[in-house]
């Protein structure tokens, strides 16, 4: 965490056209919901959730979405990259009977979560959201976890037709759970973090990071100014509640206030 | 616990904090609800990030890397310009009485007036003048504070119309900080704020080939510039009578004794959070507390500049 460090790229793993997952074989003390600050040192650093870690190395899931992560998709093996962290408090890992719901991007974190808790022995049931079948991630790597996966697709290209946030919402009614872990696009958060449970619910959240190391403020949060990247990106949904900002506005890098183009329903 | 004990309480420019512990410029300080979160965790005064005309987004990244001892960090002046940043001002001000530091940031006398007139129509208690950013010369040249004719020229301009007291932030990065103090103070500077980031300094990273920053060069914070702080502050001290803000490196509440006897009025603590949380300022008032008592002083004012003639 004190040290700035830069590691080879040991294997690059297309996901889907637009995801690709980056091995490094150095481990890492990281735990599930940790991120870190990747760079090449030329674009420019942003942070990333890992998507797995033990003795061997650790893994990062890149979406490409713009300039920074678009470039990553020209790196090849052998390259190197600059690495700060792991960030960031963890998700709480309860005992019990666990479910988890992550749409798109929001999905890679919650493996590395899953395997962890699937280690522990806990049991677990994943709702892997996506657009539609091409968009779906690491399908193949929560089966062989051997737990419980249901697939949602918006178009029902594959599994059921919906998105994660429904399927989460028709799961719960079905069944009790110990825990809900929730990642993925903010809408998609908002309509979970509104949902009234007594299951203790944890969500991992989003916003513009520079320092990572919570002294630029960059992404501390409304109102009471908590940092995303120290006292996050892992929040309790009674702390999400409390974050008068969650699914209105986040702040762009230089701190304006940019507020979600569609406003997310109740 | 930090209880609210008066031995504390600290007079600066006419305003009471209850404590003479400050969060700094670009530290947190981008919106109404990160100064409150520095409020809420023991801070006695706190500053905006440095606001400029327009909004600027900042450098690309890396912008900060840790070094042996702190860090180096380029943020580029990232902000949300001055007409957003006063409305966080007084977002700040319905929710808390502690007293709000305006800095501003531009690149000659013009500029400095034209915030001036902005921050004159916000609820900022003071105005404080960033020049000495040293990451941004490659849009900018220098910073202004290597001049101490452009000091004391850029101070009056703003002390001539500004309706609150000013202060002068300084770079550390000059051959002699006595003649910049002096400068600022001669333009009519109510109070001095020192140390900016120092250097600036570079890191290359060897399995690539590049330097770390986007900026190449970052001014370095953290417990490794605190000797140079303290110098500075003892030498400003020692020509001016206007009050000033030392800081640099502190991190404990011993570090903000020797800031006191090198003749700071009140103490910053801007990186020393990375180290020991958001809740530093909480515990530096603590062992600011303990010493008092070790010592048997009543009042944090009993700690005095050091004088070593006598
Ligand atoms: C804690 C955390 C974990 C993340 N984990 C992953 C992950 O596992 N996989 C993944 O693909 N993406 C993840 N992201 C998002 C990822 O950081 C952005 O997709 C990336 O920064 C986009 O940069 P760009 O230059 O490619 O795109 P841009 O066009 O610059 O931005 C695209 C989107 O990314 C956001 N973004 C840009 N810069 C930053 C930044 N510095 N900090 C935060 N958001 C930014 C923008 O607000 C915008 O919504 C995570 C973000 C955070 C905060
Ligand atoms: C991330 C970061 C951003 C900063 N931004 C500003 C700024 O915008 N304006 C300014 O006057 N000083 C800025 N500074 C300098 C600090 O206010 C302070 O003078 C310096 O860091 C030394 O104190 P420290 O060692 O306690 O951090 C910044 C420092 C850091 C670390």
């Amino acid at each position: 965490m004190d040290k700035r460090i830069s590691l080879r790229i040991d294997k690059i793993v297309e996901e889907t056209s637009s995801v690709k997952t980056f091995c490094f074989s150095s481990p890492i003390d990281a735990l599930p919901g940790q991120f870190i600050m990747l760079s090449d040192l030329r674009t420019g650093e942003k942070p990333f959730s890992i998507s797995s870690s033990d003795s061997n190395g650790f893994s990062v899931t890149v979406k490409a979405l713009g300039p920074f992560s678009s470039g990553m998709f020209a790196f090849k093996t052998g390259d190197f990259l600059s690495i700060r962290g792991p960030f960031g408090k963890p998700f709480d890992l309860r005992k019990g009977s666990i479910l988890i719901a992550g749409g798109g991007v929001g999905v890679p974190p919650l493996f590395f979560l899953a395997r962890e808790l699937k280690k522990a022995g806990t049991e677990v049931v994943f709702i892997n959201g996506a657009k539609n079948s091409d968009e779906l991630i690491f399908k193949d790597l929560i089966n062989e976890l051997g737990i419980n996966q249901i697939i949602m697709t918006d178009d029902g290209s594959s599994g059921k037709k919906g998105n994660a946030a429904e399927g989460l919402l028709n799961t719960l009614n079905e069944s009790d759970f110990d825990a809900v872990y929730v990642a993925g696009p903010e809408g998609m958060l908002k309509k979970i973090a509104d949902i009234k449970t007594d299951t203790y619910m944890e969500l991992l959240i989003e916003r513009y990071m520079k320092c990572a190391v919570g002294i630029c403020g960059q992404c501390a949060v409304d109102p009471s100014g908590i940092r995303v990247c120290v006292e996050g990106p892992v929040f309790n949904q009674n702390m999400i509640r409390k974050l008068t900002e969650f699914g209105v506005y986040k702040r762009d890098a230089a701190g304006r206030k940019k507020y979600f183009e569609k406003a997310f329903s109740k | 616990m930090f209880t609210l004990d008066s031995r504390l309480k600290t007079d600066f420019l006419g305003s009471v904090l209850k404590t003479p512990l400050l969060l700094p410029a670009g530290v947190m300080g981008i919106s109404a609800s990160s100064l409150l979160y520095a409020v809420q965790s023991g801070a006695g005064i706190v500053t905006t990030k440095s606001l400029t005309l327009q909004p600027r987004k900042g450098h690309d990244g890396p912008v900060i890397s840790p070094v042996e001892g702190g860090f180096i960090n380029a943020m580029g002046l990232c902000n949300p310009g001055i007409e957003f940043g006063i409305k966080e001002i007084s977002e700040f001000k319905i929710k808390s009485f502690v007293p709000v530091i305006a800095s501003v940031f531009a690149t000659e006398p013009e500029g400095f007036v034209k915030l001036t007139e902005f921050i004159n129509d916000s609820e900022a208690d003071f105005i404080e003048l960033n020049l000495s950013c040293p990451n941004v010369s490659a849009e900018y040249g220098v910073p202004l504070s290597s001049s101490p004719v452009i000091v004391e020229e850029v101070v009056r301009a703003v002390t001539d119309i500004s309706k609150i007291p000013v202060i002068a932030k300084l770079s550390p990065n000059v051959p002699d900080i006595k003649l910049l103090a002096l400068a600022a103070e001669k333009g009519g500077a109510s109070a001095l704020c020192l140390i900016n980031t120092l250097g600036p300094g570079m890191e290359i990273d060897i399995n690539i080939g590049r330097p770390v920053l986007k900026n190449i060069f970052g001014g370095m914070s953290g417990p490794c510039v605190k000797p140079i702080a303290v110098k500075l502050v003892y030498e400003a001290s020692s020509v001016v009578k206007i009050p000033i803000i030392g800081l640099g490196g502190i991190m404990t509440g011993a570090d903000a004794v020797e800031m006191l006897m090198a003749g700071a009025s009140i103490i910053g603590i801007g990186t020393g959070i990375y180290y020991r949380g958001m809740d530093i300022y909480r515990k530096v008032n603590n062992e600011l507390n303990e010493f008092l008592m070790k010592k048997d002083f009543k009042h944090i004012d009993e700690i005095k500049r050091i004088n070593i003639d006598g």
